[in-house]
């Protein structure tokens, strides 16, 4: 069983990754099942989703509290309020090193916590954390924050955090990605390069 | 997942797909020879009318949004009178719109399917208001409900409701909540039926003419048919896994998904019963199940609707038969494994090998102090433009009477714009209760669909009864929170077709409004002018502020790669007073580090160009930050 926590912020990209990863898996033979949670959560709010798959049928479609296996987060605040999910024995947490600061934290006054605590937090929490600017690479590369969001789920595969076949995820990023198709695939496939070496 | 590009509901039969919930149910309803779809958009239904709106011509079918649920409930009975087989989808809200029609027509009965899909939203992840539990509705109408935990069965439950409401000519209800609706899973596709599109209305005094004395045979009719749709359907639409008999679990809906992996986290061997129609029960079933059992818990999301009927079963077959439920489980908000899982530990009285209590402690530690990211109005929003502009004006003292829709969002700092939110329409309700009875004068927000929807009435009741009222609607040519579906005033229809938009101005004028302005959200000083105007004017004035919803715009945009100018702050002329972070809380406007040190800029990837900030900077510091031809836009 692999149990993914997909987070982030509402318009980051989080839905259309998590279909991707859930088609892949599909792909790969896997049972599927999980949760998206849309609607008020989707503007501008913290969102997250949840991938599980397995060979067996999988049942509930939530992770379970301290038993994911992947969290991959698109913005570093967000990892941090998905901790419970996660465990020093069992999760490896890929984030993305590009903070964007809540409108609240103006408006309440809350400052945006330091970088280095955010990490110590993380680490906390995880076996293995791979810290990674994937919207600033894939700025400066294609000129288009976006394609982050494929380049950080190649590294998680790079990495070997998810055991799912390239070809499969190429496969689901062509039925599912709307726009753009080329730039996602070599912000994927340079993922899983940089996943290997990182 | 509705972004999903490859129609994967068309896929062919003997496939494997992942499929959303509310997608599936879309292909049971094919499965099942649909003819009609309709439907008022509501989270976590959503996806439901959407996907039919994406398919509908090419699978033959006839979709529709129809203005609230009330009238699309109507519009799948009328096709299932006509011998057209219906579905109608809605969520846990819109059943109290539509309910008025929906006592009835389970009386009366139909002569195809029809089926009645109903998303609760326990814990509220899509729905301000309420936790309602739609259940009670089968229980008030007679409905045969059923209950499906995941997508696949989302499929199957559909197509099996059809063939129920077939059979015994009664509508059925197929009750979801969030996390099944908004669950994805692997669903194996069936045999997809070709649609049956025209019937005839028959005339038919037995059946149609509901008033006394053939109302109370229709009565007992509906009585008797229930009787037969429990003994033919309900007791044997469950799952029983045998088990020990110390311990029984009685189960529905998602529960029974969360009950299956607490079992195999906890290592227990309780004997289980799942039910799959929850009315009616499988009364039958339940006393088997627990005749000889000490003592069961009775695992369902929302209010004990199964456990008190388990408590009365208990009574004659088993009296000294302990029944858990509501006293072990939480009593407010959606279930998790962890809730069975603890409530296992105190059963068993064994413990898990993690210790979630400590767990949480812990991680709620390392989130304590972070700002939180409460949902906002997205960069560029028309109505963050049109809620800045009415606070300027009229202070933050002023009673603001929310609704339902993006604007909801305004409840939010530093806004604090909807002082109560009730119902679709209530604003115009509630405000005129409060006209009568005070000296005060909300300002009334409103949004397009929610005025088609159910704002109508409580316009002209203003006029009707005299009330000096500022009625604002906010008019972003959409249903946007749902998901950008279209209603009356956008042009066109759920099967993309254009018609002539109606328009609120002119809906306006017709109900009885004395002054009516049409203004441009996105112009500050048309709005500004237009609230202090009107604010105080003798008549029902009417407000109309026009903004597409941005997000939707910049989508076309992108289809058409077309760039919007980015703004920027110009750090000679800032002097850091905040007002673009602080007052106007635009997320795209960034501000780094405490006081005179602080830095204030615009992240250009978040940037929508919709100008508003540089309308409202009192230091004329926020420009383009590349001037953009007017024919590039």
């Amino acid at each position: 069983m692999t149990d993914v926590l997909l987070t982030g912020i509402g318009g980051q990209g989080v839905l259309s990754t998590s279909a991707v990863l859930a088609r892949a898996a599909q792909l790969d033979g896997f049972f599927v099942r999980g949760v998206t949670l849309h609607g008020l959560a989707q503007r501008g709010g913290s969102t997250h989703t949840f991938i599980r798959f397995s060979k067996d049928k999988v049942f509930s479609p939530s992770v379970l509290t301290a038993n994911a296996d992947l969290i991959l987060a698109f913005e570093p605040l967000e990892a941090l309020r998905v901790l419970k999910y996660a465990s020093k024995e069992k999760t490896a947490i890929v984030v993305n090193d590009y903070p964007l600061t809540p409108i609240y934290s103006n408006v309440l006054k809350i400052p945006y916590p330091k970088k280095e605590e955010i990490m110590s937090k993380l680490k906390k929490f995880s076996k293995e954390v791979v810290v990674f600017n994937a919207f600033g690479k894939t700025k400066e590369e294609y000129g288009n924050i976006l394609y982050g969001n494929l380049m950080l789920l190649g590294i998680s595969i790079g990495k070997g955090f998810l055991n799912l076949s390239e070809k499969n995820v190429e496969k689901a990023i062509l039925c599912t990605i709307k726009y753009d198709l080329d730039k996602n695939l070599k912000a994927f496939r340079e993922g899983v390069s940089l996943g290997k070496k990182l | 997942m509705r972004i999903l590009k490859k129609v994967d509901v068309l896929e062919k039969k003997g496939k494997k797909v992942v499929l959303l919930g509310n997608e599936a149910i879309v292909r049971g309803a094919l499965e099942a020879g649909v003819g009609v779809a309709t439907a008022y958009p509501g989270t976590p239904s959503s996806e439901v009318p959407m996907t039919f709106s994406r398919i509908a011509k090419q699978a033959g079918v006839y979709f529709e949004y129809s203005t609230n649920e009330k009238v699309a409930f109507e519009t799948a009975a009328g096709a299932a009178y006509s011998g057209v087989p219906a579905i109608v989808s809605m969520k846990h809200f819109g059943l109290n719109v539509a309910s008025d029609s929906v006592m009835p027509v389970i009386y009366t009965g139909v002569k195809a399917p029809l089926i009645i899909m109903v998303a609760d939203d326990p814990q509220g992840w899509s729905s301000a208001q309420s936790e309602q539990d739609s259940r009670f509705y089968s229980r008030l109408g007679h409905i045969p409900t059923i209950e499906p935990a995941n997508p696949q069965e989302c499929k199957d439950f559909t197509v099996l409701a059809f063939k129920i409401s077939e059979e015994f000519n009664i509508p059925v209800m197929l009750r979801t909540t969030t996390k099944v609706s908004h669950s994805i899973g692997t669903v194996k596709l069936g045999e997809v039926k070709k649609p049956k599109r025209k019937g005839k209305f028959v005339k038919d005094k037995k059946v149609y003419y509901n008033i006394r004395p053939n109302l109370q045979k229709l009565h007992e009719l509906l009585l008797e048919k229930n009787e037969k749709i429990r003994k033919k359907y309900s007791e044997k639409l469950v799952d029983v896994i045998p088990g020990s008999k110390n311990l029984g679990v009685i189960c529905s809906g998602v529960s029974y998904e969360y009950v299956l992996e607490a079992v195999k986290e906890m290592k227990v061997k309780p004997r289980i019963l799942r039910i799959k129609m929850t009315y009616p029960l499988p009364v039958k079933m339940i006393s088997k199940f627990i005749k000889d059992l000490k003592s069961v818990v009775v695992v369902e999301e929302l209010e004990p609707i199964i456990e008190e009927e388990v408590k009365a079963i208990a009574k004659e077959v088993n009296p000294k038969l302990v029944v858990h439920g509501k006293d072990l489980l939480p009593s407010v908000g959606e279930y998790n494994t962890e809730d069975i899982i603890s409530a296992f530990e105190k059963l068993y009285k064994k413990k898990y090998h993690i210790d979630f209590k400590k767990h949480l402690r812990k991680a709620e530690a390392m989130v304590k102090d972070l700002p939180p990211r409460k949902p906002s109005f997205c960069q560029g929003c028309p109505h963050r433009s049109t809620f800045y502009a009415v606070k300027k004006v009229l202070g933050s003292k002023t009673i603001y009477a929310g609704d339902i829709g993006c604007y909801i969002l305004g409840i939010f700092e530093p806004y604090e714009m909807q002082d109560f939110i009730i119902s679709m329409g209530a604003s115009e309700g509630i405000t005129h209760g409060i006209m009568k009875s005070t000296k005060q004068k909300p300002v009334v927000f409103i949004g397009d669909s929610t005025f088609f929807h159910a704002g109508m009435p409580g316009l002209a009741n203003f006029h009707f009864n005299k009330t000096d009222a500022l009625v604002i609607i906010l008019d972003n040519s959409v249903t946007a929170m749902t998901g950008h579906q279209p209603h009356p005033g956008t042009g066109r229809t759920g099967m993309n077709e254009s018609v002539p938009a109606l328009k609120l101005e002119e809906i306006a004028k017709a109900l009885g409004a004395d002054n009516v302005r049409v203004v441009n959200s996105f112009n500050q000083k048309e709005v500004q002018k237009a609230v202090k105007e009107l604010y105080s004017k003798p008549g029902v004035n009417v407000i109309v502020s026009r903004g597409e919803c941005r997000l939707l715009f910049m989508r076309e945009m992108k289809k058409e790669q077309i760039q919007v100018p980015k703004f920027q702050i110009d750090p000679e002329k800032c002097v850091k007073c905040g007002v673009c972070t602080d007052e106007f809380a635009c997320p795209a406007i960034i501000k780094e580090g405490k006081g005179k040190n602080a830095k204030y800029y615009i992240n250009e990837d978040m940037c929508w160009g919709c100008s508003v900030c540089a309308q409202i900077c009192p230091y004329n510091a926020i420009k383009p930050a590349r001037l953009v031809k007017r024919d590039d836009l």
